[in-house]
C-alpha cells in the first residue's frame, strides 16, 4: 500500500480506536466493518464506479469526528409538522418532544439491542457498488443508528428527519438510519441534509425495508454548503406488492455522491425513483441509481433531470437489472439534462441488463441546452432574457417536481431552485 | 411609425432581403404578399429581432428609434408584436404566467402600474371571449397540445391583451379552417385603431377577404416589386405572381 493511502487510513483507524476501541456492544461488527473499509480504501482513478468523480480532495482531508450538541446550528424551517433533529449522527434529546406521529416507533441502537434486535442487521454492510467502502466506514464510526419502524397497517403523518452538523466547525459525521415499513403500512419520510459553509464530510447510510403491501415515500433534500463533501448510500428492499417511491432533490454540497440501490425482491414489488439535481458554481454531483428486479411482475421507473451551470458538473448513472426468472417485469429509465452554460458538464449513462425474455424495458437519455425558439418566443413577448431562461429552466425541472406529492417539500425545493437560478442567471453576461 | 430603408438581410451566406423600402403610417393596415421563399417571413423575423439573421445594409426606424439596435424584449416592450407563423409549444410554462409577465413588461415600459390578479383575470376573460377560447387554456402550458387553429387564436389573444402599437402577423391564416379564420380576423379587426399599425404577411388573398388592407405590396426575391391598394390583392388572386415579376423585369 502506498504512503498516500496509508496515511488517511491511519487517521480513520485512530478515529475508530478513539470511538469504539474499548470492548462494547457491537465492537466485533464495527471492527469487521472497519477492516472492510481498510481493505477497500479510497477509490482510485480507474475504478468504473468513480469514473467521473475524484475523491482525491476528500482523501487528503483529516476530518475529526464531531461530538454532538456543542454548537447548535441554525435550523431551517420545518418541512412537516413532525420533525426529528439529528446533529452529527445523534438524535437531539428533547428535539422529538414526543413529537413522533402515531404509527411510528423510533429507537436508538442501544434501545433496539435491549429489545433483542440484531445488531448485526442494524450495522450490516452490503456488498457492491462504489460506496461499499463508505458504508463500511459508517458502520464502524456511526455514533448511533436510528431505527424507525412503521407499524403494520399504519398510515402515520409525514415525518421530517433533519440531519445537520455542529455549526461552523470542520469535521465528519456518519449518520445512520434504518427504516422498516411493516406490512400494509403507508408512510412519508422526509430526509433533509442541511448545513452551513464550513468544510466537512457527511457520510450517510439509509437502510430501508418495505414490507408486503406497504408503501413508503422517501423524500431526500440535500442542500448543505458548497464546501461540503457528502456521500450517501440508500438501499431499499421491497417485498411482495410493496412500493418504494424516492424523490430526490440534490441542490447542495460541493461534492456529492448518492448511491440509491433498490431490490425488488418479490412479485409485484414496485419502485418509482425520481430526482432532480442542480450543479452550479463548482459543484460536482454524482448519482448512481440501480434497481434489481429479482422476481416476476416487478416494476420500476427512474426519471431523473439534471441541470448544470458555471463550472458545475453532474454525473448520472442509472441501471436496471432484470434477473433471470423476473418475467413480465417492466423497467423504464429516463435521464434528461440541461446545460445552462458552455463550461458545465453532465455525464449520463442509463444502462439495462436483462436476463429474462418476457419483459418490457426502455431507456433514454438526452443532454441539451435551452430551446432557442422557445427563448425567442418568450423574449418577443417582453420577458427579459434572464426571465425567459429562468422560466424555461423551471419548466424543465417542473415535471419532476410535479411528482412530489408532499406540498411543503415541493414548495421548498422549488423555492431553493428559484433562488439559485436567479443568482446564477443574473450573474451571466 | 415604421420606416424601412434599403433593408438587406441574410442567413449565413444566403441573401434573402435585397433592398426593402417600406413605410407604414399610424392607423394603417399593410399586406405583404408574395410566393414562397420571397422573404416575407424573414422580414417579419428581422423586425421582431430573431437570432440568426444578419442585417448587412439599410435601416429600420420605429417611432423615431433605431429598431435594429433593440433586443427582442425591448422591441416588445416598445409595442412591437409578432404573431408567429409557427407558435412555439412550451410545456411547463403556463399561459397565464406568460400573459401576465408580458402584460406587466409592456405596462412597466409605458409607466403604468402592474396589474393585480383580479384586473388581469377580468381583462383576459374579456379577450378570451372575443377569441372564443375556453378559460381552461390559461392553466395549460404555452401552446402545449394546441391544434393549429388554437395556436393562432392564442397569438391573437396575446396581441389583444398586450395592445401593441405595431402588430406583425406572419402567415396568421395558414392552417386555419374557415370558422377559425373568421374568429382570428375578427380579433385582428377589433384591434384596428387610429394609433396602431398592422402589417400582415400572407401567401393567399383569403385573409384579406376578412381584414381589408389599406395597402398591398408584392414581395419577390427579397424586393418589393409592386405596391397598390386592396384591389391589387384581388388581381394577384386571379393572375398569380408571375405577371408582377414580368412587369418588374420589363421595367
Amino acid at each position: 500500500m502506498s504512503a498516500v493511502t496509508t496515511e488517511p487510513l491511519a487517521h480513520y483507524r485512530a478515529e475508530f480506536e478513539a470511538a469504539h476501541g474499548r470492548e462494547s456492544a457491537g465492537t466485533a461488527q464495527r471492527a469487521a466493518a472497519f477492516e472492510r473499509f481498510a481493505a477497500l480504501g479510497f477509490p482510485g482513478p480507474r475504478e468504473e464506479a468513480w469514473k467521473y468523480t475524484s475523491l482525491r480532495k476528500l482523501e487528503a482531508r483529516r476530518f475529526p469526528s464531531r461530538l454532538a450538541g456543542r454548537d447548535m446550528p441554525a435550523l431551517p424551517p420545518a418541512l412537516a409538522a413532525r420533525r426529528l433533529v439529528v446533529i452529527d449522527g445523534r438524535l437531539q434529546p428533547g428535539r422529538d418532544g414526543g413529537n413522533l406521529p402515531r404509527g411510528l416507533r423510533l429507537r436508538s441502537l442501544a434501545e433496539a439491542q435491549a429489545d433483542g434486535e440484531s445488531l448485526a442487521a442494524l450495522l450490516r454492510v452490503t456488498q457492491g457498488g462504489g460506496t461499499e467502502r463508505f458504508a463500511a466506514l459508517n458502520a464502524a464510526l456511526c455514533p448511533d443508528a436510528l431505527l424507525l419502524d412503521v407499524a403494520e397497517e399504519a398510515s402515520p403523518e409525514p415525518l421530517e428527519i433533519l440531519l445537520c452538523t455542529s455549526a461552523e466547525q470542520p469535521g465528519m459525521s456518519h449518520p445512520r438510519l434504518v427504516i422498516r415499513a411493516a406490512r400494509g403500512s403507508s408512510a412519508r419520510i422526509l430526509l433533509r441534509h442541511s448545513g452551513d459553509d464550513a468544510e466537512r464530510w457527511v457520510n450517510s447510510v439509509v437502510d430501508v425495508e418495505v414490507g408486503p403491501e406497504a408503501t413508503l415515500h422517501f423524500y431526500r433534500l440535500l442542500d448543505s454548503g458548497a464546501r461540503g463533501f457528502h456521500i450517501e448510500r440508500v438501499e431499499a428492499t421491497v417485498a411482495q406488492r410493496g412500493t418504494f417511491l424516492a424523490h430526490d432533490a440534490q441542490l447542495g454540497a460541493g461534492l456529492a455522491r448518492m448511491d440509491l440501490f433498490v431490490r425488488l425482491a418479490a412479485p409485484q414489488a414496485a419502485a418509482e425513483l425520481t430526482g432532480l439535481f442542480l450543479a452550479d458554481g463548482t459543484r460536482h454531483l454524482d448519482s448512481h441509481v440501480r434497481v434489481d428486479h429479482m422476481a416476476v411482475d416487478t416494476r420500476s421507473l427512474q426519471d431523473y433531470r439534471g441541470i448544470a451551470a458555471g463550472r458545475g458538473r453532474a454525473v448520472f448513472n442509472g441501471k436496471a437489472v432484470v434477473h433471470e426468472g423476473a418475467q413480465q417485469s417492466q423497467a423504464r429509465q429516463s435521464s434528461r439534462n440541461l446545460l445552462l452554460t458552455p463550461g458545465a458538464e453532465i455525464d449520463t449513462k442509463p444502462e439495462l441488463e436483462i436476463y429474462a425474455d418476457d419483459v418490457q424495458c426502455s431507456h433514454g437519455a438526452t443532454t441539451g441546452q435551452l430551446d432557442a425558439a422557445a427563448l425567442f418566443y418568450l423574449r418577443s413577448r417582453g420577458l427579459s432574457e434572464t426571465e425567459a431562461r429562468s422560466a424555461l429552466t423551471r419548466a424543465f425541472a417542473g415535471s419532476v417536481l410535479s411528482r412530489m406529492d408532499h406540498a411543503e417539500f415541493a414548495v421548498m425545493v422549488r423555492a431553493s431552485l428559484d433562488a439559485r437560478l436567479e443568482r446564477l442567471l443574473e450573474a451571466q453576461p | 411609425m415604421l420606416k424601412i430603408r434599403d433593408l438587406h438581410a441574410q442567413i449565413g451566406a444566403r441573401k434573402i432581403l435585397k433592398g426593402i423600402d417600406l413605410e407604414v403610417g399610424t392607423g394603417q393596415v399593410h399586406a405583404i404578399m408574395g410566393p414562397n421563399g420571397s422573404g416575407k417571413s424573414t422580414l417579419a423575423s428581422v423586425l421582431a429581432g430573431r437570432d440568426g439573421y444578419e442585417v448587412t445594409q439599410g435601416t429600420v426606424e420605429y417611432l423615431g428609434r433605431d429598431l435594429l439596435e433593440l433586443e427582442p424584449e425591448e422591441r416588445a416592450r416598445a409595442g412591437v408584436f409578432l404573431a408567429f407563423q409557427y407558435p412555439v409549444e412550451i410545456p411547463g410554462v403556463n399561459n397565464a404566467y406568460l400573459l401576465k409577465a408580458a402584460l406587466n413588461a409592456v405596462r412597466k415600459q409605458r409607466g403604468e402600474s402592474e396589474v393585480d390578479a383580479f384586473e388581469f383575470l377580468a381583462l383576459v376573460r374579456e379577450k378570451m371571449k372575443l377569441m372564443q377560447m375556453d378559460e381552461s387554456f390559461l392553466g395549460r402550458g404555452v401552446n402545449e397540445g394546441f391544434s393549429g387553429g388554437e395556436k393562432k387564436r392564442n397569438e391573437i389573444l396575446q396581441m389583444a391583451v398586450l395592445e401593441p402599437r405595431l402588430a406583425l402577423l406572419d402567415e396568421t391564416d395558414s392552417g386555419l379552417d374557415i370558422d377559425a379564420l373568421r374568429v382570428v380576423a375578427n380579433g385582428v379587426n377589433s384591434l384596428r385603431s387610429a394609433d396602431r399599425a398592422i402589417v400582415m404577411v400572407t401567401h393567399y388573398q383569403r385573409l384579406l377577404d376578412y381584414i381589408e388592407p389599406d395597402f398591398v405590396h408584392v414581395l419577390s426575391d427579397g424586393r418589393i416589386l409592386k405596391s397598390g391598394d386592396s384591389s391589387l390583392a384581388l388581381e394577384l388572386e386571379k393572375r398569380g405572381y408571375d405577371w408582377v415579376r414580368q412587369e418588374a423585369l420589363v421595367a
